[in-house]
């Protein structure tokens, strides 16, 4: 397979970078996979499972948003929060899910609503991933 | 003679003591500074990704469509505007401060206690005062700013947005900068590359709506970080500066105390001597 540079950086830290064979990624209108020799593609991202394939070996991370952009055959993945399966703490995962299902049902505002369910939806896939 | 020693006395211990305190906010200063530097450097590569991106995209971007690509000089403008939460760090609040253009009815998002004090009696809006803190700015607090930023320009509710903050060059040199953030358009006409087709999928649209969020949140926490450093380590160089005049000071004035606590001795002999002598 051939391979192709692959960047995912969120503000906290430089979670990846080095060669990969693949990638796959839920962008907001589903599933991408990207190969080596891509075009030049941006894509927002959706709150979802992110696989990575290096060194022979796939990986998989819990993704919340963010963008997908091939540029000049290197692939960037910018989001805010990334965590490889086996860095996920299910715990505090289920402990926000809680919270946030809590906070949906006393919400006040549509905003405070909205925001709660993005929480719920970010821990659903922490929990999801993690527990894989 | 004697009153003068012991004016000399006292004032040899305020120093000593006011020394103390410069000594240990220097020490305080300077662990924190190492913190802060760490949390600037581990952003750099999120910070240096989305403004290749942006630039890229500014580049080859042909569709304007988006609300956030139309200006709007006639309309006000927004300014995040970046400082410390408290003084004693030499010129960081003032010189930021001076190099602000802010017109009156302006929107301003204050970072930092001190933005809030200077903002507070001139004739601006503030728009949230739910960021004080600038060393307690989170990046998810970040993204919210970004959120309603973007919320109200797409309202048309000001036609520009920029934000002010000190750049951390190095330990020594700190610069106030301002850099705009919206509308999304380059500033010059830049050389098109022909052959470069980017897909946007499922839309410019939607990858603006993302996109743009997201680098505005990702410019202010970049900016945050490296304003936290500034101002730590204009006030480690500040405590030591002070902690140098207060030494300067000591010497200068254990030197008169001894001088004059030599003179009483050799009043005194003369007296008794003179007294002897009869």
């Amino acid at each position: 397979m051939m391979e192709y540079r692959l960047k995912i950086v969120t503000p906290d830290r430089l979670a990846f970078d080095g060669l990969a064979e693949r990638l796959i990624a839920r962008t907001t209108t589903g599933d991408v996979c990207i190969l080596a020799r891509h075009t030049e593609y941006i894509t927002p991202l959706a709150i979802g499972v992110v696989k990575v394939k290096a060194e022979g070996e796939w990986r998989t991370a819990s993704c919340s948003g963010g963008t997908l952009v091939v540029t000049g055959g290197e692939a960037t993945i910018i989001t805010d929060a990334f965590e490889w399966s086996d860095e996920i703490d299910i715990e505090r995962a289920h402990a926000a899910k809680e919270k946030a299902e809590e906070r949906m049902k006393n919400n006040t505002t549509e905003f405070e609503f909205k925001l709660a369910e993005l929480k719920l939806k970010r821990a659903i896939n922490r929990i999801k991933t993690g527990s894989r | 003679m004697a009153q003068s020693t012991k004016l000399i006395k006292n004032r040899i211990k305020s120093v000593e003591g006011t020394k103390q305190i410069t000594k240990a906010m220097e020490l305080v200063a300077t662990s924190k500074l190492r913190r802060a530097k760490e949390n600037m450097e581990r952003i750099q590569p999120y910070f240096k990704s989305l403004k290749s991106l942006a630039t890229e995209l500014m580049k080859n971007n042909t569709d304007f469509s988006s609300p956030f690509c139309k200006s709007d000089g006639e309309k006000s403008a927004c300014h995040v505007v970046i400082a410390g939460d408290r003084g004693l760090a030499g010129g960081y609040n003032a010189n930021l401060f001076r190099s602000l253009n802010i017109k009156d009815g302006d929107y301003i998002v204050p970072i930092g206690k001190k933005v809030c004090e200077y903002f507070a009696k001139k004739n601006v809006h503030i728009l949230t005062y739910d960021y004080l803190l600038a060393a307690k700015v989170r990046s998810g607090d970040c993204m919210r700013i970004a959120q309603l930023i973007a919320a109200d320009y797409k309202l048309g509710k000001f036609g520009r947005v920029d934000v002010s903050y000190t750049k951390f060059v190095n330990v020594l040199t700190h610069e106030p900068e301002t850099e705009t953030l919206l509308p999304f358009v380059p500033e010059i006409e830049r050389e098109r590359k022909p052959g470069v087709l980017t897909i946007y999928e499922p839309g410019v649209e939607a990858v603006f709506n993302q996109l743009i969020p997201q680098y505005i949140s990702g410019i202010i926490y970049g900016a945050v970080t490296s304003s936290v450093a500034s101002e730590l380590s204009s006030r480690r160089n500040a405590m030591q500066a002070a902690n140098k005049n207060a030494d300067e000071m000591i010497e200068d004035l254990t030197l008169k105390y001894n001088r004059s606590r030599q003179s009483a001795i050799t009043q005194e002999i003369t007296e008794i001597v003179a007294g002897s002598d009869m």
